[in-house]
C-alpha cells in the first residue's frame, strides 16, 4: 500500500480536477464521470461497503429514513452495496471491536482519538481519496488538523455532531416549577437554583451528571472549561486547578446540601439521554446536536426540550467543543476506500455545501418525521453554514425557537479543544472523582483530585 | 441399564488393578513401524487428535503465550517488542492495584460471611424435614437455575435507588430508606454479594444436603446411644462428617470469588469511583477497556500474577483434599 | 469460558473422597445417583433427628416451627423475584416505575410479552443460546471421550505426559486465557481467517476443559478391563472397542459431562461477549445487557421473564437430574 502513495496520489489529483467541476454542479452526475484512476472506484467491481449506522435502538423511522439515503445513494452508485450496522461509539468497547476486525469499513470516532489511531496505523490514509471531494480544501483548519498524521494526510475526515456543550432542559419541569423555560439559567448559581427548585416542586432530579465510562471525565472538562480551567498543560496534568475543585464542589452541593440530582448517579451517554427524554431530567449538559439522537433514539416530546448556553465565568473560561471524525479500516482495499469517499461525502458532508443534495436530505428526513436543522458547528466555513441553513430553512422541524439562547451566543463564545494527550484515560482518572462525589457525602475533592492527577499524569507519561 | 451394573460391580477391583497393571496393548515399539501400527499406536494418535488440537489451541499455547505475552508490548500491527518486567512493574504501580485488591479480597470475604453459613443451615434444616426434601431442594435450587446474567439485571432493577425501588418500596414498609444501594461506594459491593450469593447458594445447598444424607445412620444410633440430643447430633455427628465438603467448597469458593467478574461489570461498572472494582475488571480494563487499543501487556501480567496466586491456593487444596484419601 | 472457570477449578481432584466416604472409588459414586430413582433421592435417610426426638414435643415444636420458617423463606427467595418478574412482564411500564409492588393499579398488558418476542426477538437469540450450547456440548464429548479413551484404555506410552499436561490446566485459572485466547481466536493457527463472529471461536475453546477428561478418564478406568480385552481378541478394532464397546458403558458419565457442558454454556457471559460481536450471532446472555438502555423497561422486564421461563421450566420438567447433577457436583469436587 505505502509504496504506491506517491502515483496514487498523482492520479488522485488529476481525478480531483476532473471530478470538481462535476461534483459541484450536479451531485447525481459524479457517477458516471468519477471512476477514473485507481483512487477511484473501478466501475467494472461490485463493492459492498459495510458503514456504521444508527445508535442501537433507533425508531423505526430513523431506520426508514437511513434506508431511503441508502437506497438514493446506490442508484447513484449502482456498483456499491451499503450495508448499514448500528453503532455506538464507546470508550469500552471500540478497542475490541477495532482489534477483532468488527467495526465496518466505515466508521466513527471522536476527534479526540484519531491521532494514535494514526500513529498506530489502525485506519486508512484518505488523502487521495478526500481530494477528490470538490470541497476538501473548504474544511475547516482547527477541525482538519485533528485528523492529520504526523506526515500531514488526512486520516480521518470531519463528519458531523460538530459540537458545543449546550445545557439542555426539560420546559415542562421548568414550568412545573414555577420557572420560566424562556429564561433558562445564565450562571451555574441560577442553574442550583433552578434545580432545587424543580426536585422540590416535581421530585425529578433537576441537574444530573453523567458519570461513567469516561463520560464523567469528560463532562467535568465541560464544567472546568466553563470557569477558566484546563485540564492539560502541554504534557502536564493540571487536574487540581481550582475550576474544577469549584466545579465538583458544584455537584456536591446538589447533591448532599439539596438533594437535587435524583437517584441514579451512573448514566452513561445514552444512558442520561434516555433519562432526560423520559421526563426525569430537569437540566444536563451534552453535545448541542444530541436533540437528533433524542428523536431517533428515545422518542422525545419537542415541545419538553430547551437548549441553551452552559454557564461561563472567569477570564478563560470557554466552551468544550469537539465532534466526530469518519474512518476507513486500514484493511479496507483501494475499492472500498474510493467507495467510502464516496459514502461519507453522501452521507455526512455533501448536503453542507450543495443545494440540491442539502434539499434532498431534508427531504428524506422529514418523509421520516427524522429532525431537520438540530443547531451544529461548521465543519466548513461560517457562511457556508449559514447558507446550508437557509437551504433547508423550509424543511427544519426541530424546535429552533426552544434554542435560540444558545443558537444567538454560541458563536460568539470561545470554543476549547478536548484535552491533547491520552483524552480518554484522563476522562477516566476524573470519572472516579464525579462518583465520589455523587456518591460518597464525606468525599474530599482535593484529595480525589490529587489521585486522578497522578492517574492522569501517568497515562499522559505512557502516550508521550 | 445392565451396562451400568458392570462397571458398578467390578470397579473397585479393577480400577485398583489398572493403575498397575503392565502394559500390554497400548505400548508402541518404536524400532518397527508396523507392529507399532498394528499394535494400536496409530489409532491411540488418532483418538488423541481431538484432545490435542484442542488443547493445544485452545489451552497449552495461549498459556504459554500469556507468559510470553507478559514480557512483551504488542499491538497487533506491528512485531511485539521486548520490555523485560517493565509490564509487571507498570500493573504494580498502577495507583487502582491496591484498590481491586481490597476489594476482591473484600468480595470474597463478604461472600464468606454470607454466603458460607446460609446454604450451610439451609441444608442442615431440609435434612432433618420427613416428607417434602424434594420440594424444599428444589425451592433453594431455583434461583440457580435463572440465567445469571438475567438474575443481575433483575436485580439492577430491585435495586433502584429511588424511592420508588423495588427494595427501598419494601424497606420503606418498616420505616428504613429510602437507600441507593449500587450507587453508594458502601452499599454497592455488599448488594452485589447478596445477589451473587442468592444466585449461587442453591447450589452449594444441593451439595451439603448430598453429604448430610450419606452420612451413615449407625453415627446417629451410635451417639443417641450416649445420650446426644438433636443440637449435639447435629453439631458433634453431622459436621464432623460434613468437614471435607465444608473446606472444599470453601476454598473453592474463594478461588472463584477472586475471579468474580460478571457481577462488578454488568452491575456498577466498577463504580462507583472504583468501590466495586476488582482484579478480573482490572483485567478486562487492560485488555478491552481503552478505546486507543488494549494493553495487553498489562493485561497478561497481571492475569500471570493473579493465576500463580491461584495455583498456590489450589495446590494448597490438592494437598489437603489427598492428604484426606491417604488417611 | 467465565462458565468454563467454576467447573475447570472445581476439579482438581475428583477422585479422591475425603474421610469418611463410603464408596472408594470416584467415578463409580459419581455414577450412582443418577441411576437410582427414588420418590426423591434425598428422601429415605433419618437424618439426625430420630423418630424418637420426634415424639419429643419440645424438639417437635421446634423442627415444625424452623421448617415452617424455612418453607416460608425459600418460597419469599426462591419464588418471589420470579413472581415478580413474571407480574412485570404484563406492567404498564410507568406502573413498574412508579408502584413496582402493587398488583396491577391500572390494569394488564400484554403486549410486552409480544413486543418482547417479536421487536425485541428473544425467540432468536435463545436459538443462539441453544445453539451455542449444543456446540459445546458436543466438542466437549467429543473431546474427553477420544481424549478419555486414549489416556485411560488404549494408554500409549506418551499417555503419561498428556495426562499430566491436561491435569496441569487444571491449576491455571482462566482468567489467564482471556487476552491469548482472544488473540488466537483473531488469529487462528492453520485456518488463516479470524474466528470473531463464527460460533466456533465459543465451540472449540469450551472442549479444552480438564475437568471433563478427567472425570472421563477416571470413569473408564474404572470399568472392567477383561471386556476390552476380551473385544480384542474377538478381532475388534479401536474404534470398534470405543463405539461399540466402552461408549454403550459409560452413559452415566456422559450423562454428568452433559449437564455440566449445558449449564456452564447457559452461563457464559464473558467469553461470547468478546468474541461474538455480531449481535445476530449473540445468545441471550450477551444480547439483553446490551438492549438494557435501549428498551422500554415493560417490555425488557418481559425478554428476561421469557429468557428465565424456558429454564425453569426445564428445571421443573427435569428437576431429579439437575438435583442430583448438582449433588454430583459436590461428589465430584469432594
Amino acid at each position: 500500500m505505502k509504496f504506491s502513495r506517491r502515483t496514487t496520489m498523482a492520479i488522485a489529483v488529476v481525478g480531483a480536477l476532473a471530478l470538481g467541476s462535476t461534483l459541484g454542479a450536479c451531485s447525481s452526475d459524479d457517477s458516471s464521470s468519477g471512476d477514473s484512476g485507481s483512487t477511484t472506484l473501478d466501475p467494472n467491481t461490485k463493492v459492498t461497503l459495510n458503514v456504521v449506522g444508527l445508535l442501537p435502538g433507533a425508531k423505526p423511522e430513523a431506520q426508514q429514513a437511513l434506508a431511503d439515503e441508502v437506497a438514493d445513494f446506490q442508484k447513484e452508485n449502482p456498483n456499491i452495496t451499503v450495508k448499514t450496522h448500528d453503532y455506538e461509539w464507546k470508550a469500552t468497547t471500540f478497542a475490541a471491536d477495532l482489534a477483532g476486525g468488527t467495526l465496518p469499513s466505515v466508521f466513527e470516532i471522536p476527534f479526540t482519538d484519531a491521532k494514535t489511531l494514526i500513529a498506530n496505523a489502525q485506519i486508512a490514509d484518505m488523502q487521495a481519496y478526500l481530494t477528490q471531494l470538490a470541497y476538501a480544501s473548504n474544511f475547516n483548519k482547527n477541525l482538519l488538523q485533528y485528523g492529520q498524521g504526523s506526515d500531514g494526510h488526512v486520516y480521518a475526515i470531519p463528519a458531523k455532531s460538530i459540537y458545543a456543550i449546550g445545557l439542555h432542559y426539560n420546559r415542562d419541569l421548568f414550568t412545573q416549577a414555577g420557572l420560566d423555560p424562556n429564561k433558562p439559567p445564565t450562571t451555574w448559581e441560577e442553574v442550583r437554583t433552578a434545580a432545587k427548585a424543580i426536585a422540590e416542586k416535581t421530585g425529578q432530579a433537576g441537574f444530573a451528571q453523567m458519570s461513567k465510562d469516561g463520560t464523567g471525565g469528560w463532562q467535568l472538562t465541560v464544567d472546568t472549561y466553563s470557569r477558566g480551567g484546563r485540564m492539560e498543560d502541554g504534557k502536564k496534568a493540571t487536574l487540581t486547578n481550582d475550576a474544577t475543585k469549584a466545579s465538583l464542589q458544584f455537584l456536591k452541593d446538589l447533591r448532599w446540601t439539596d438533594n437535587s440530582m435524583g437517584a441514579n448517579f451512573s448514566y452513561d451517554w445514552s444512558g442520561i439521554n434516555q433519562a432526560f427524554a423520559a421526563g426525569k431530567i430537569g437540566m444536563y449538559t451534552s453535545g448541542q446536536d444530541v436533540y437528533t439522537s433524542l428523536v431517533q433514539t428515545n422518542n422525545i416530546n419537542p415541545k419538553s426540550y430547551g437548549l441553551t448556553m452552559i454557564p461561563l465565568s472567569g477570564g478563560e473560561s470557554g466552551v468544550l467543543g469537539g465532534g466526530t471524525m469518519a474512518a476507513v479500516s486500514s484493511k479496507a482495499s483501494n475499492n472500498e476506500k474510493a467507495a467510502a469517499v464516496k459514502w461519507i461525502d453522501y452521507h455526512y458532508l455533501r448536503k453542507y455545501t450543495n443545494e440540491g443534495a442539502a434539499k434532498k436530505n431534508a427531504e428524506i428526513q422529514v418523509a421520516s418525521k427524522q429532525p431537520v436543522g438540530t443547531p451544529e458547528l461548521p465543519i466548513f466555513t461560517q457562511q457556508q453554514y449559514q447558507q446550508y441553513q437557509d437551504w433547508i430553512k423550509t424543511y427544519v422541524n426541530v424546535p429552533l425557537d426552544q434554542m435560540t439562547t444558545f443558537t444567538s451566543k454560541v458563536f460568539d463564545a470561545k470554543l476549547v479543544n478536548e484535552p491533547a494527550i491520552a483524552t480518554q484515560d484522563v476522562y477516566k482518572a476524573l470519572d472516579t472523582a464525579v462518583q465520589a462525589v455523587l456518591t460518597d457525602k464525606n468525599a474530599n475533592i482535593d484529595q480525589l483530585l490529587t489521585e486522578a492527577n497522578a492517574k492522569a499524569q501517568r497515562a499522559i507519561d505512557a502516550a508521550g | 441399564m445392565s451396562a451400568l451394573g458392570a462397571p458398578r460391580g467390578t470397579g473397585d477391583a479393577t480400577g485398583a488393578r489398572g493403575n498397575h497393571r503392565p502394559a500390554t496393548s497400548g505400548r508402541p515399539r518404536r524400532r518397527d513401524p508396523m507392529t507399532w501400527v498394528q499394535r494400536g499406536g496409530l489409532s491411540s494418535i488418532v483418538f488423541a487428535l481431538p484432545l490435542l488440537v484442542i488443547f493445544g489451541v485452545f489451552s497449552w499455547w495461549p498459556i504459554v503465550r500469556s507468559v510470553v505475552m507478559s514480557f512483551q508490548k504488542t499491538n497487533l500491527v506491528g512485531t511485539p517488542k521486548w520490555v523485560g518486567w517493565h509490564n509487571f512493574q507498570y500493573v504494580l504501580t498502577d495507583p487502582d492495584l491496591p484498590t481491586a485488591i481490597r476489594n476482591t479480597l473484600y468480595f470474597a470475604l463478604l461472600a464468606l460471611v454470607i454466603g458460607f453459613p446460609v446454604p450451610l443451615v439451609t441444608a442442615v434444616l431440609i435434612s432433618s424435614v420427613r416428607k417434602r426434601k424434594g420440594l424444599y431442594s428444589a425451592l433453594a435450587y431455583l434461583p440457580v437455575v435463572v440465567p445469571p446474567v438475567v438474575a443481575v439485571l433483575l436485580w439492577k432493577f430491585f435495586y433502584d435507588g429511588s424511592a420508588d425501588g423495588v427494595f427501598n418500596t419494601i424497606l420503606d414498609w418498616v420505616g428504613l430508606g429510602p437507600y441507593t444501594w449500587l450507587s453508594s461506594p458502601s452499599l454497592a459491593m455488599p448488594s452485589l454479594v447478596v445477589e451473587a450469593t442468592w444466585a449461587a447458594a442453591g447450589g452449594t445447598v444441593i451439595i451439603y444436603l448430598a453429604a448430610l444424607i450419606s452420612v451413615p445412620d449407625e453415627l446417629y444410633d451410635a451417639a443417641e446411644v450416649d445420650g446426644a440430643g438433636v443440637w449435639r447430633k447435629v453439631w458433634h455427628v453431622a459436621m464432623p462428617q460434613l468437614r471435607g465438603v465444608l473446606l472444599i467448597t470453601f476454598i473453592l469458593q474463594i478461588i472463584g470469588t477472586v475471579q468474580v467478574f460478571l457481577e462488578p461489570y454488568l452491575f456498577t461498572g466498577g463504580g462507583p469511583a472504583n468501590a466495586t472494582l476488582t482484579i478480573l475488571l482490572m483485567i478486562y480494563n487492560y485488555g478491552f477497556g481503552s478505546s486507543l487499543g488494549g494493553n495487553y501487556g498489562a493485561a497478561t501480567a497481571l492475569s500471570v500474577m493473579l493465576a500463580a496466586f491461584l495455583a498456590i491456593l489450589s495446590l494448597v487444596y490438592f494437598k489437603l483434599t489427598s492428604g484426606w484419601s491417604k488417611s | 469460558m467465565t462458565g468454563q472457570k467454576g467447573t475447570t477449578m472445581t476439579v482438581t481432584s475428583p477422585a479422591r473422597p475425603p474421610a469418611g466416604e463410603a464408596t472408594p472409588a470416584g467415578a463409580v459414586r459419581v455414577a450412582r445417583p443418577v441411576r437410582k430413582p427414588k420418590a426423591s433421592h434425598f428422601d429415605g435417610s433419618r437424618g439426625f433427628v430420630s423418630d424418637q426426638d420426634w415424639r419429643n414435643p419440645r424438639v417437635s415444636v421446634t423442627m415444625k416451627l424452623l421448617h415452617w420458617t424455612l418453607l416460608a423463606l425459600l418460597l419469599v427467595v426462591g419464588i418471589g423475584p420470579m413472581l415478580l418478574l413474571a407480574k412485570y412482564a404484563i406492567t404498564p411500564t410507568q406502573d413498574i416505575i412508579r408502584t413496582p409492588l402493587a398488583v396491577f393499579p391500572h390494569g394488564v398488558r400484554w403486549e410486552n410479552v409480544s413486543e418482547a418476542w417479536n421487536d425485541v426477538q428473544i425467540s432468536r437469540y435463545f436459538l443462539n443460546t441453544i445453539w451455542l450450547a449444543a456446540g459445546s456440548w458436543f466438542v466437549q464429548l467429543l473431546v474427553a471421550t477420544t481424549g478419555g479413551f486414549v489416556l485411560s484404555v488404549l494408554r500409549p506410552a506418551w499417555a503419561k505426559i498428556v495426562h499430566g499436561l491436561v491435569i496441569a490446566t487444571l491449576f491455571v485459572p482462566s482468567v489467564v486465557l482471556l487476552v491469548p485466547l482472544y488473540l488466537t481466536i483473531l488469529n487462528p493457527p492453520g485456518i488463516g481467517t479470524s474466528l470473531i463472529n463464527s460460533f466456533f471461536a465459543v465451540w472449540l475453546p469450551s472442549g479444552a476443559s480438564a475437568f471433563n477428561v478427567v472425570i472421563v478418564t477416571r470413569f473408564f478406568d474404572s470399568l472392567p478391563r477383561e471386556v476390552f480385552e476380551a473385544a480384542k481378541v474377538d478381532g475388534a478394532s479401536s474404534f470398534r472397542l470405543f463405539w461399540s464397546v466402552v461408549l454403550p458403558m459409560s452413559k452415566p458419565i456422559l450423562g454428568v459431562v452433559s449437564v455440566f457442558a449445558a449449564i456452564a454454556s447457559w452461563k457464559d457471559f464473558l467469553w461470547p461477549m468478546l468474541v461474538l460481536k455480531d449481535q445476530a450471532k449473540q445468545p441471550l446472555s450477551v444480547r439483553l445487557p446490551a438492549i438494557a438502555q435501549q428498551t422500554d423497561l415493560g417490555v425488557f422486564l418481559a425478554s428476561l421473564a421469557i429468557s428465565t421461563l424456558i429454564p425453569v421450566v426445564f428445571f421443573l420438567i427435569f428437576q431429579r437430574l439437575f438435583l442430583s447433577s448438582a449433588g454430583l457436583g459436590g461428589a465430584v469436587k469432594g
